[in-house]
């Protein structure tokens, strides 16, 4: 054991002066957490209200069921996504790496497995035709619907990670990938497994890398000099 | 001050640290000096051992507080102080090396390990020696192994907290750890016997 090396007194008095002159910062507390949400959620229903008066491209419709059981599932991965990935839970430092790694790698698997007993019950969706154009379209429109929830999860989450800021915009970039696939099933009349590949999944798997960009550029709590006057000079 | 070395704070009652800072998050601007008074000795002392420069590691408590200040309307209520404090420090200090900014040695000789009580002459020496040996055998571990032994054996971590730090599991800051420590003890013999990892 050793001695403990104390600070000098006159560094109490430069930080906490410091920290007086700090101006107060412009979003407080979980009132303007649950704001930030709002706002990327907002903008990811007016793109998918736009889509859905466009109408679908698709020439024979989906049975309600198949519809309504795919945006079940796929919404219940977003809830969960954003919980484990998103979500810090009771630590300053987030949830278990092994948690975000999680998020991040199985995320699209599992929207593309909650896919399979759907695509099960209703054999017919299977049949439908889509092409590369169809493809590129949801491709597009998934990645404009994950945008309000990526950039609302980033915000969040805004240098608040000192310690694996890339894993956990993977887990933000899923995440919000999990929701504009959820909020997409709406609109999209495509179930071939091509297109639920091309068109859902991978752009999922592409969030996910913006994700570990959005990490290490936003998420990343990096150092930066203190204040000019009150850096720590030798005493 | 904050929980004592080896006990994990999530089984006893809540760290001072932990309560001050939440009086601060719910707006009292009084308890950030109860939380630098708690946290500051922990942290200058990590870092001075690690940038082994009083100015610098000065530096670095000051940013690390200022981070807790700047973040104090994000925290989370039940969250623990110390290991953010901690990953934050530790961050900085990464940065630093990563940005040129840290002197590889002391040009002020700030940082010894110095024995606590009153130790004789003699024993004052013996230790100085055996403190010496030890950073040379560190230096020659893997920095993984390295960060997880200090943060075990010099800042008193919990096997939790140090893997909040690090961002990996409590079993590999243990291995990480015991290599360490392994290493040591060959090349200290019994003089590295009091060094265990701790089981929480």
């Amino acid at each position: 054991m050793t001695a403990p090396l104390l600070p000098p007194a006159a560094l109490r008095e430069r930080v906490l002066a410091a920290a007086r002159r700090e101006s107060e910062p412009d979003h407080q507390g979980g009132r303007n957490r649950v704001a930030v949400l709002l706002r990327g959620f907002v903008v990811a229903g007016a793109i998918a209200f736009a889509a859905g008066i466009h109408g679908t491209e698709a020439k024979t419709p989906r049975p309600l069921g198949c519809t309504l059981s795919l945006e079940l599932l796929w919404l219940s991965l977003a809830v969960v996504a954003t919980w484990a990935g998103v979500d810090r839970g009771r630590s300053m430092l987030g949830r278990p790496r092994v948690w975000r790694i999680i998020v991040a790698a199985v995320t699209p698997a599992a929207l593309l497995a909650a896919w399979l007993p759907v695509a099960f019950a209703w054999p017919q969706t299977l049949a439908d035709t889509s092409g590369l154009r169809a493809h590129l379209i949801c491709i597009a429109m998934t990645m404009a619907l994950a945008a309000g929830p990526l950039v609302a999860f980033a915000r969040l989450r805004r240098r608040s990670d000192p310690v694996s800021p890339r894993l956990t915009g993977a887990a933000l970039g899923a995440a919000a990938g999990a929701w504009g696939d959820a909020a997409h099933v709406m609109i999209c009349g495509y179930t071939a497994p091509a297109h639920i590949v091309v068109g859902h999944i991978l752009p999922v798997v592409l969030l996910t890398l913006v994700g570990l960009v959005i990490g290490d550029r936003v998420v990343a709590l990096h150092g930066q000099e203190s204040p000019r006057g009150v850096r720590a000079r030798r005493s | 001050m904050g929980p004592e070395r080896g006990t994990s704070p999530r089984v006893g009652p809540r760290a001072e640290v932990d309560v001050a800072m939440e009086r601060y998050a719910a707006g009292d601007e009084a308890a950030f000096a109860a939380v630098y008074d708690a946290l500051a000795p922990r942290l200058y002392g990590y870092l001075l051992r690690q940038t082994r420069n009083r100015a610098r590691a000065e530096d670095l408590v000051q940013q690390t507080m200022l981070n807790i200040h700047r973040a104090r309307f994000q925290f989370i209520p039940g969250a623990e102080v110390i290991p953010w404090a901690f990953a934050i420090s530790r961050r900085l200090l990464i940065d630093g090396h990563r940005h040129g900014k840290l002197e590889q040695f002391a040009e002020d000789g700030a940082v010894e390990r110095v024995p606590s009580g009153g130790a004789s002459a003699d024993g004052l020496l013996q230790a100085r020696e055996l403190a010496a040996r030890i950073e040379q055998v560190l230096a020659t571990v893997s920095p993984s192994q390295r960060a997880a032994f200090e943060l075990l054996k010099y800042e008193g971590l919990s096997l939790t907290d140090a893997a909040e730090v690090l961002g990996t599991t409590k079993a590999a800051v243990k291995l990480r750890a015991h290599r360490a420590y392994e290493a040591l003890r060959g090349a200290l013999g019994e003089a590295a016997g009091d060094f265990e990892a701790p089981e929480r």
